[in-house]
């Protein structure tokens, strides 16, 4: 289960996350990504509400770094102890920019 | 005239005619007989008897005036024809001579508790009784027989009575039979038939609820050996022991008391049980604690020994009884099934202690070793063990049951919930709980996208804690094409957002959170294995 929220101001697009970002649920959160990222130039996902990141959650984050490089900035906030570990592990907390 | 005394029970040797010519002069000499002593029985044996009249009879009748329970054995068939006729054989006892059997070069093809089964020709077999006066015991028998087999338990009931040197002996029809041990000794590829049909004859004894009072009841007997345990058991083994045996609840349903692979016949198709005289009721762990003995504890420390009794090796013995155990609880946690054997083995050691020790076994120098390997597990087994009942380690396992589930992504909130549901009993931390969860997850989605494509195919998911140490395994078992996950390449997690592949992450992390992560391909199974220490 996962519940999408968007923030859109202008150029600057927030998802707020709540519950869990796995298989079933990842390709629910590309899609949003990808219907609204175009003139996006600031991207932030607010984990304060989510529980749990799988693979398939990390594949969508790593994607939108990538798109986000080439325009602007990516912020993901909010990460409890337990998600900062998978970041830590995968050796994403040095590719994403965390608050 | 013969006449012997066993105690204050006479037998009366009647001898060849009694008419009116001889019947006052007999009746004179049985009087003089009896007139010693008192006599609470009285058997009169008509081997040597040709011919009675009905003034022999006459007499008879005075006789059983004064002695009720007068009995009348060894009667040739002509003159049993004459206590027929005259409806003597409704009134009392009258047996017929027993015809002699020879089992001289026979084949022994069945050994019990209380006597032991040999093949006279094709069709017929008989039972040889270890206790001489083993009339009682022959009656009992068959009675017990023919209870069971209205009960609905297929068993082979006696249609006459023999002789055999000084023993009795009971004949079966039994064709073209053979025991499950010789089976078992002879074709070790059908084991996993045999406890098949072992297990299933098993269950139909254990499901037979027999009337009230018709047999005895195991729970007393049980006791009885907790009471003669407690001069040879620290005093606290035989309190606890005694505690244990006086809180099985009565239980009416039957229990064959003596059932190991020798009582199991296959005649043609039809399985049938055999030497019914330990029939009882009570709770089946009495009945395990003798089927423990029949392939264990007997043979504990002379595994050679079961060869001659079994005719088959101890290794076949362990296996089919660890697989007999399985099948009858339904279960393949061997967690549970050696809790439930330990339960069992407490009554079997009880069992064979006494039986050793009333052998004279303290006396010789091999019994006398056994009989203290058997106290120790007995004393060791009594200090953890709070009931003899196994009801609850069997809800333990229904919990832990393997999850077999279509492989397919929309089952993976199923296959989480089974497993979290698992993890939830052990208490385990949130970050590991989340680390196990994406393992699972990777996995179980790496079986649904690749095993089976473009089919679909099934996945076994199964979840097992221990204690010591603290840890979980969980294993995931699919009939896909062979693939070994762990051979892929690990990313290299230091390169920047956009040097990295978008995937290829998952088996990484399941390596890097798990504590043991082993693949095999078995069988035409991929078993994947994942351990976290907690």
């Amino acid at each position: 289960m996962l519940d999408i929220k968007k923030n859109l101001e202008e150029s600057r697009l927030e998802f707020v996350l709540d519950g869990r970002l796995d298989t079933i649920t990842a390709p629910q959160l590309e899609e949003e990504v990808k219907a609204s990222i175009d003139g996006i130039t600031e991207l932030i996902f607010d984990f304060s509400g989510l529980a749990y990141v799988s693979s398939a959650g990390l594949r969508v984050l790593l994607s939108a770094q990538k798109t986000m490089n080439e325009k602007g900035t990516m912020v993901v906030r909010n990460v409890s102890d337990e998600i900062q570990e998978i970041f830590d592990v995968t050796g994403f907390s040095d590719i994403l920019t965390i608050e | 005239m013969n006449t012997s005394w066993e105690n204050d029970k006479i037998t009366i040797r009647l001898e060849g005619r009694i008419d009116s010519g001889n019947a006052a002069a007999v009746e004179s000499e049985i009087s003089d007989a009896l007139k010693d002593h008192t006599a609470s029985a009285v058997i009169l044996d008509a081997e040597d008897l040709e011919y009675i009249s009905s003034a022999g009879l006459r007499i008879i009748l005075r006789l059983r005036k004064k002695f009720p329970e007068l009995r009348i054995i060894n009667v040739k068939s002509d003159v049993f024809e004459v206590f027929e006729m005259t409806g003597f054989t409704e009134m009392m006892t009258v047996e017929k001579a027993y015809r002699r059997v020879s089992i001289e070069g026979c084949e022994e093809i069945g050994h019990g508790a209380n006597g032991s089964l040999y093949r006279i020709d094709k069709d017929n077999v008989v039972k040889i009784y270890n206790n001489p006066d083993a009339l009682d015991d022959i009656q009992h028998e068959r009675e017990v027989a023919r209870l069971a087999l209205i009960l609905g338990i297929p068993t082979a009931i006696s249609y006459d009575v023999v002789k055999v040197g000084d023993s009795y002996g009971s004949v079966f029809e039994l064709l073209n039979a053979r025991s499950f041990s010789k089976i078992l000794g002879t074709e070790p590829e059908k084991l996993d038939w045999c406890v098949d049909e072992y297990v299933e004859m098993l269950k139909r004894i254990h499901s037979t609820v027999v009337p009230e009072g018709k047999l005895p009841d195991m729970k007393e007997t049980v006791l009885s050996w907790a009471r003669f345990m407690q001069d040879y058991l620290p005093e606290e083994s035989g309190k606890k022991l005694l505690a244990l045996v006086e809180a099985v609840p009565h239980d009416d349903h039957m229990i064959h008391g003596d059932y190991h692979t020798k009582n199991l016949e296959l005649q043609d198709d039809e399985v049938l049980l055999i030497d019914m005289d330990t029939l009882a009721v009570g709770h089946p762990i009495f009945e395990l604690g003798s089927m423990f003995n029949a392939y264990r504890g007997f043979f504990e420390l002379d595994h050679k020994a079961i060869e001659s009794f079994q005719r088959f090796s101890y290794e076949t013995a362990e296996k089919f009884w660890y697989k007999t155990l399985a099948k009858y609880l339904g279960t393949d946690d061997e967690k549970v099934i050696r809790s439930v054997e330990d339960k069992a083995r407490i009554i079997g050691y009880t069992r064979l202690i006494r039986r050793s020790v009333r052998r004279g076994g303290l006396e010789d120098k091999d019994r006398k070793a056994e009989i203290d390997h058997w106290t120790k597990e007995l004393i060791e087994l009594l200090e953890k063990t709070d009931t003899l009942l196994f009801e609850n380690d069997l809800e333990d396992t229904n919990k832990h049951k393997d999850l077999d589930i279509e492989a397919v992504e929309d089952n993976l909130d199923e296959v989480m919930a089974y497993v979290d549901e698992n993890l939830e009993a052990v208490g385990c931390s949130m970050k590991a709980q989340m680390q196990i969860d994406i393992a699972v997850e990777e996995i179980f989605v790496n079986i649904c996208k690749y095993a089976y494509h473009p089919e679909k195919g099934r996945a076994v998911v199964r979840v097992e804690v221990s204690d010591d140490p603290v840890q979980v395994k969980i294993t995931f078992i699919d009939h896909g094409k062979p693939y070994d996950p762990l051979l892929k390449d690990d990313p290299d997690v230091t390169l920047s957002a956009d040097e990295r592949e978008i995937g290829g992450l998952g088996i990484f992390m399941v390596k890097q959170t798990m504590d043991a992560v082993e693949y095999e391909y078995k069988d035409g199974s991929n078993i994947l294995t994942l351990v976290k220490n907690l």
